[in-house]
């Protein structure tokens, strides 16, 4: 029965590969939760920064900061890509991938220089193999972001927007909306968009005014800002690969019921045979 | 009392309610106490202490900001240990 044999061992094959994705699967999930909670708990220090500086922050100050400076036309821009460090997460980096250069042709007709900034070996691998040159490559990054990890990124960029030489910063990185809605997302860092006031801010004392403590802030914003690109991109690589793997594991499941079921009537075919035979042999001798 | 939360981009690292509390601000020390008038201020580098002599706790802490509004204050800082 040279057929049962190879249907055995192609059912062993598709078993053991199913045990590995059920594997990454459960891993996926509760590293998923943790850095679902990074990303929850990433919220309140948004909040307050957000409503401090929309707090103070008025249109006419504008021309005062470098970092909220509207240049006329837009000649060089930066774009940081986030994306992960290991595979086996379905579409996860071929999105972040796609919308990237989505936003590079488009600045690019414009008139816009770009410099492209990537994190993660998948954009790395994905830019060296079509010879695009990357300003950096980081890999350095963990699932775990840290607000060092957002500074050092960005911080650079911020001194080359305000001595002039980048007129625009643009980060690409997966929204975490929920669990199974990661959308890749390119959000405009530099100039500095003042998110907007809800109703009038009360008398405050401020220490030392208004515009020191802009000028203190406003890097914090920003840096704040790419740390949650950071944490939302690391909790959507977890989700991405959950759903992956758990596809896999169903197909594993579907494809070893069917061959199971192959099996099972090959062996009863074989059986039926051999009593046709049987009583075929019998039948003669009469 | 105060309800105090001391905030860094990464988490909550306290959030309850004290007595008054002495913040590192940009030019000094300054002590909060209830009914304190809305202020915000810069911060500075040094020891954040909650509660008399740091009894609720106590943060080093460089740089941010701090924002006292109705009795509630949130010290907002990057760095914060």
């Amino acid at each position: 029965m040279a057929k049962g044999r190879e249907l055995k061992r192609r059912i062993k094959t598709v078993e053991n590969t199913r045990k590995i994705t059920r594997t990454m699967e459960l891993v996926a999930t509760s590293r998923m939760k943790r850095a679902q909670d990074r990303v929850a708990s990433a919220r309140p220090y948004a909040r307050a920064l957000g409503d401090v500086i929309a707090g103070l922050y008025s249109p006419d100050l504008a021309d005062r900061f470098p970092l909220l400076r509207q240049p006329a036309q837009a000649r060089r821009a930066a774009v940081i890509l986030l994306t992960s460090n290991r595979g086996l997460c379905g579409g996860f980096n071929a999105n972040l991938i796609r919308e990237a250069r989505g936003l590079l042709s488009r600045l690019r007709g414009q008139g816009t220089e770009v410099e492209l900034h990537v994190v993660g070996r998948k954009g790395i691998g994905y830019f060296k193999y079509v010879g695009q040159p990357m300003a950096t490559q980081r890999t350095d990054i963990t699932d775990r972001p840290r607000a060092d990890d957002a500074s050092s990124l960005v911080d650079g960029l911020m001194r080359d927007f305000v001595s002039g030489a980048l007129d625009a910063v643009y980060v690409v990185y997966a929204q975490f909306r929920s669990a199974i809605s990661t959308p890749p997302t390119s959000d405009r860092l530099l100039p500095v968009q003042p998110p907007t006031r809800s109703g009038p801010l009360p008398d405050y004392l401020l220490y030392p005014s208004a515009e020191d403590i802009l000028t203190e802030l406003l890097p914090s914003y920003v840096r704040n800002a790419v740390y949650r690109a950071l944490v939302e991109t690391a909790a959507g690589e977890q989700g991405a690969r959950r759903t992956a793997m758990k596809n896999a594991t169903d197909n594993a499941t579907d494809m070893m019921n069917t061959l199971t079921r192959t099996f099972n009537r090959a062996r009863q075919a074989g059986i039926t045979q051999e009593i046709a035979e049987i009583v075929g042999g019998a039948a003669a001798l009469e | 009392m105060l309800t105090v939360s001391v905030i860094s981009p990464e988490k909550t690292l306290f959030e309850g309610t004290v007595a008054s509390l002495v913040a590192p601000a940009y030019d000094g020390e300054v002590g909060i106490l209830p009914q304190h008038a809305p202020m915000m201020t810069l911060l500075g580098k040094g020891e954040l202490r909650l509660g008399p002599d740091g009894a609720d706790g106590r943060f080093q802490i460089a740089g941010g900001f701090l924002q006292v509004l109705n009795d509630s204050v949130r010290v907002v800082t990057e760095n914060a240990k």
